[in-house]
C-alpha cells in the first residue's frame, strides 16, 4: 500500500478554497436554525395547543427523518410542484446554496429548539420563585431570569449540534454544491486516489472541529465565570 | 402516484436492508461504545489516551467522508494486513453493507462511549457498598449491580444514538447499498418523479424512528417501575 | 438475545472476508460494477431486475466466456476507484476508454459509440457552435452548462471550455431534472439517452440539440468498452473474443433495437 504523498500537496490547496463555502453553509443555517429554533421553544413551551401541537409535529418530522432526505426532497422534489416554481421563493430553491441553507436550517432548528427547551426545563424553580416573590411579570422572569441560566445550561448540547452542523455541510456536495466535500470528490474522480485525499479531509475536518469545540469550551467558560465550580 | 405502482415491493426490501444495518450496527455500536468507556474509566493512561482519540477523530470527521473512506480504504488496508499473514491472499474485499455498518457504529460508538461513561459514573455509590458488604465479587457486582443501573441511567441518550443509527443507514446509499434511498434513485432514474419517491422514504424513514422512540419510552418506564419518585 | 445476534454477527463478518478472499480460485464469478441509475444503459425496473443495453452486454459476454455475474451497483465517480479497490472484476457502465483512464485501467475492445452532445432550450438567443462544429467560447459566457462528474463530458469542457460555469452532478437523471427546472441552461450527455429519455416525450418538447455530435477521439476514446484491472490479459483476451462474437452474431444489434430505433456500435469493429 503506497501512500502518494505528493497527491495529498497538490490536493490540499484545491480543497480548502471550499472553506469558504463550507462556513457560509455553517454560520447562515446555525444563524437563521437558532432564530427558528427560538420561534419554535416558545411555541412548545407556551402551553396552547394551536401553538405548541404544530411546533411539536415539526420536531417530530424533522428529527426523525435523515438529514439527506431532507436535502433531496427540497433540492430534487419541490422543484416538481408547479407551486414552489411561480411561488417568489422560487430563486432560493433554484440556487443550490439556497437550498443547502434551507435545508440544514429546517433541521438544526428542530434540534436546537428541543435543545433549547431541555435548558428552560433546567432553571432551578426556586429562582423563578424568587423572581414572583420580588413581583417579576411571566415576562420579566423570562427575559432576566430563565435565558441567561437556560443558555448556560444548554450550551454543551449546542456545542455538539454546531459541530453536527458542520458535518452536516458536507452532504452540500451531494447537490452539485463545490465545498471542500464537492471539490474532495471530484479531486477523487480525476486522480483516482480515495484514501489519500479522503484522509487529508477528514484531518482538515478533524482540526475545524477541535477549533470549534475550543472557542465554545471558553464561552462556556466565560458564561459560567460566576459558578463556584 | 401511478409512479409508485410496482415500487412498492423494492421499497420493503430497502426496508428490510435498513433494518438489517441497524442491528448489526447497534451491536457494534454497543460493543465500541462499551470498550471505549472502559477504557476511557481505567487506570491506564494510555486506554484513556486511545479512547480519547478515537472519540476525537470519529466526532470531528462527516459520517459521509467515513463511510466512503471504510469503504475505498478498508480493501487496501485489509490486504495489506492479510498479505503479512498469507502472502497467496489477492484480495480482501468489505461489502458496503459492512462498509456502512461498521462505518456508522464506529461514528455512533463515539459518542456512545461518553454516555456509557457518564452513565457508569452515576451509578449509586450506595448500590455498590452494599454488594460488597454482601460479599459479592468484583464481576458479580458489576453484572448484578452496575450494569442494570447504569442502562436505566444511560437510556434516553442511548435512544438518541439510536436514532443517529437509523438516520444515517441513508448515507450507505452514497455507496450503492440498496436501502430505500438507492431505491429511490434507481426509481427516479426509471420515472422521473423525484418529489413522491422520496417523500416515501422519508416516510419510511419516519416510521422506523416512530418505532424506536416508542420501544425507548416503554424500556424506560420498564426500568423505572421498581421506583418512587424519579425525575 | 444480544449475545445470539454477536455470534451470528461475528460468523456473518468471518463469512464476507473469507468469501472476498476465496473468491479467486473458484469457478469463475465476475463481479461487474455499473450505476444503475442510467437509464437505458444500465437501470433498474420496478421487478428489482437491472436492465439495459449493458446488462445485455455483459450477460452476454459471460455467457461466451462461461462465467457467473454479480452486479455492484457504484456510484459513477467512484467507479474507475472501486475497482482499483477491487470492489468488484469489470465495469460495464458505458464508460468510453480513453487515454487518461487507460493510464489506470484496461479496457476490452469497444462495444458502442461514444459520443456526446448539448441539450438546451429551443429558441436561445445565441448560436453556441459554428457552422463547423467548434463552440464558440464566447456565446458560452453566462450559461451553466450542467455536468456529470468524471464523465467524458466534464473532460471535454474543462479542456474546450475552461471558463465555463459548470456545475457538477452526482448521476445522469439529476442532469434533466435540473435542465427542466431552469437550474441550468444546457446540459452536455449522451444524444442517445438524451433523444430516448427527454426529447422524445412531452417534457423535453421545449428542448432540443443545440450542437453538433462530439465524438473527438482524445475525450471520448474510440468508443465504450468493459474495464478491467490491468495487468489481466488472458481475461481481456477472452473479453475482447467474446464481444467480436457478439457483432458478428448480431447480438449486439439485437440488444440496441430494443431501447433504440437503430444499432449503436460500430459493425467494423467485428471485422478480422
Amino acid at each position: 500500500m503506497s501512500f502518494d504523498f505528493a497527491i495529498i500537496v497538490d490536493a490540499l490547496p484545491k480543497m480548502l478554497m471550499g472553506i469558504g463555502l463550507t462556513f457560509q453553509l455553517l454560520i447562515i443555517s446555525a444563524i437563521l436554525g437558532l432564530t427558528l429554533a427560538i420561534g419554535l421553544m416558545l411555541m412548545r413551551i407556551s402551553g396552547k395547543w394551536y401553538l405548541s401541537w404544530p411546533a411539536q409535529v415539526y420536531i417530530y418530522i424533522f428529527r426523525g427523518t435523515p438529514i439527506l432526505v431532507q436535502i433531496f426532497i427540497i433540492y430534487y422534489g419541490f422543484p416538481q410542484l408547479e407551486f414552489i416554481r411561480d411561488s417568489f421563493l422560487w430563486p432560493m430553491f433554484r440556487d443550490p446554496f439556497g437550498c443547502a441553507i434551507f435545508a440544514l436550517t429546517l433541521n438544526t432548528g428542530a434540534y436546537v429548539s428541543e435543545i433549547l427547551r431541555g435548558g428552560v426545563l433546567g432553571v432551578d424553580r426556586g429562582i423563578l420563585e424568587a423572581g414572583s416573590a420580588l413581583g417579576l411579570s411571566v415576562r420579566q422572569k423570562f427575559i432576566y431570569l430563565t435565558t441567561p441560566i437556560a443558555t448556560r445550561l444548554a450550551l454543551p448540547a449546542y456545542g455538539n449540534d454546531i459541530i453536527s452542523l458542520l458535518k452536516s455541510t458536507a452532504l452540500a456536495s451531494t447537490i452539485t454544491l463545490a465545498d471542500m466535500t464537492g471539490i474532495a470528490r471530484t479531486l477523487v474522480a480525476q486522480t483516482f486516489a480515495p484514501y489519500e485525499i479522503f484522509i487529508s479531509l477528514a484531518i482538515v475536518y478533524m482540526i475545524l472541529t477541535w477549533i470549534l469545540q475550543k472557542s465554545l469550551g471558553r464561552v462556556e467558560r466565560y458564561l459560567g465565570r460566576y459558578m463556584e465550580k | 402516484m401511478e409512479a409508485l405502482v410496482g415500487w412498492w415491493d423494492d421499497y420493503f426490501w430497502g426496508s428490510v436492508v435498513v433494518a438489517q444495518v441497524f442491528i448489526c450496527s447497534l451491536v457494534l455500536m454497543v460493543i465500541f461504545g462499551l470498550i471505549g468507556a472502559a477504557a476511557k474509566l481505567s487506570n491506564s493512561v494510555i486506554a484513556q489516551k486511545l479512547a480519547n482519540g478515537y472519540t476525537i477523530v470519529f466526532r470531528g470527521t462527516p459520517e459521509i467522508l467515513v463511510i466512503l473512506l471504510l469503504y475505498f480504504g478498508s480493501a487496501i488496508a485489509l490486504t495489506s494486513i492479510a498479505q503479512i499473514f498469507n502472502p497467496e491472499v489477492k484480495f480482501l474485499d468489505v461489502p458496503p453493507f459492512w462498509a456502512g455498518t461498521i462505518a456508522i457504529a464506529l461514528i455512533v460508538g463515539s459518542y456512545a462511549t461518553e454516555t456509557f461513561r457518564g452513565a457508569f459514573l452515576g451509578v449509586n455509590p450506595g448500590s455498590i457498598e452494599a454488594a460488597r458488604a454482601l460479599g459479592m465479587s468484583n464481576l458479580q457486582t458489576f453484572i448484578y449491580v452496575r450494569i442494570p443501573e447504569m442502562w436505566r441511567l444511560a437510556l434516553p441518550a442511548f435512544g438518541n444514538h439510536m436514532l443517529s443509527l437509523i438516520k444515517d443507514t441513508a448515507l450507505i446509499s452514497i455507496i450503492g447499498l440498496n436501502e430505500t434511498l438507492f431505491v429511490a434513485k434507481q426509481a427516479i432514474g426509471t420515472t422521473g418523479e423525484p418529489f413522491i419517491m422520496y417523500i416515501v422514504v422519508g416516510m419510511i424513514y419516519l416510521a422506523f424512528s416512530t418505532v424506536i422512540t416508542l420501544t425507548v419510552m416503554g424500556l424506560e418506564r420498564y426500568g423505572q417501575r421498581h421506583m418512587v419518585n424519579v425525575r | 438475545m444480544k449475545f445470539i445476534t454477536l455470534r451470528k454477527m461475528t460468523i456473518g463478518l468471518a463469512a464476507a472476508f473469507t468469501f472476498g478472499g476465496a473468491a479467486g480460485a473458484s469457478a469463475e464469478t465476475l463481479r461487474v460494477g455499473m450505476e444503475c441509475t442510467y437509464a437505458p444503459f444500465n437501470f433498474r425496473t420496478s421487478d428489482g431486475e437491472l436492465v439495459g443495453y449493458d446488462v445485455d452486454v455483459a450477460k452476454g459476454v459471460a455467457e461466451i466466456i462461461g462465467a457467473d455475474l454479480e452486479y455492484v451497483c457504484q456510484q459513477w465517480d467512484g467507479m474507475i476507484p472501486a475497482l482499483l479497490a477491487n470492489k468488484f472484476d469489470l465495469i460495464v457502465a458505458s464508460m468510453s476508454i480513453t487515454n487518461s483512464r487507460m493510464e489506470k485501467i484496461d479496457f476490452s475492445s469497444p462495444y458502442r459509440d461514444s459520443v456526446g452532445r448539448l441539450v438546451g432550450r429551443k429558441g436561445m438567443d445565441k448560436e453556441l457552435f459554428d457552422s463547423a462544429g467548434s463552440p464558440i467560447a464566447a456565446n458560452f459566457a453566462g450559461l451553466r452548462i450542467g455536468l456529470e462528474r468524471a464523465s467524458t463530458y466534464e473532460s471535454w469542457f474543462n479542456a474546450t471550455l475552461p471558463d465555463a460555469d459548470i456545475v457538477l452532478y452526482d448521476g445522469s437523471e439529476p442532469l434533466y431534472l435540473d435542465l427542466v427546472n431552469g437550474r441550468v441552461d444546457a446540459i452536455m450527455t449522451n444524444p442517445m439517452k438524451a433523444h430516448l429519455r427527454f426529447l422524445a416525450k412531452e417534457e423535453g418538447s421545449d428542448y432540443q440539440f443545440v450542437s453538433p455530435a462530439i465524438s473527438e477521439v482524445e475525450y471520448f476514446g474510440i468508443g465504450v468498452g468493459i474495464g478491467l484491472r490491468q495487468g489481466q490479459l488472458e481475461l481481456k483476451a477472452r473479453l475482447d473474443g467474446a464481444i467480436k462474437k457478439l457483432i458478428n452474431d448480431g447480438k449486439l444489434t439485437e440488444y440496441a433495437l430494443k431501447y433504440f430505433p437503430f444499432p449503436i456500435h460500430n459493425e467494423e469493429w467485428g471485422d478480422s
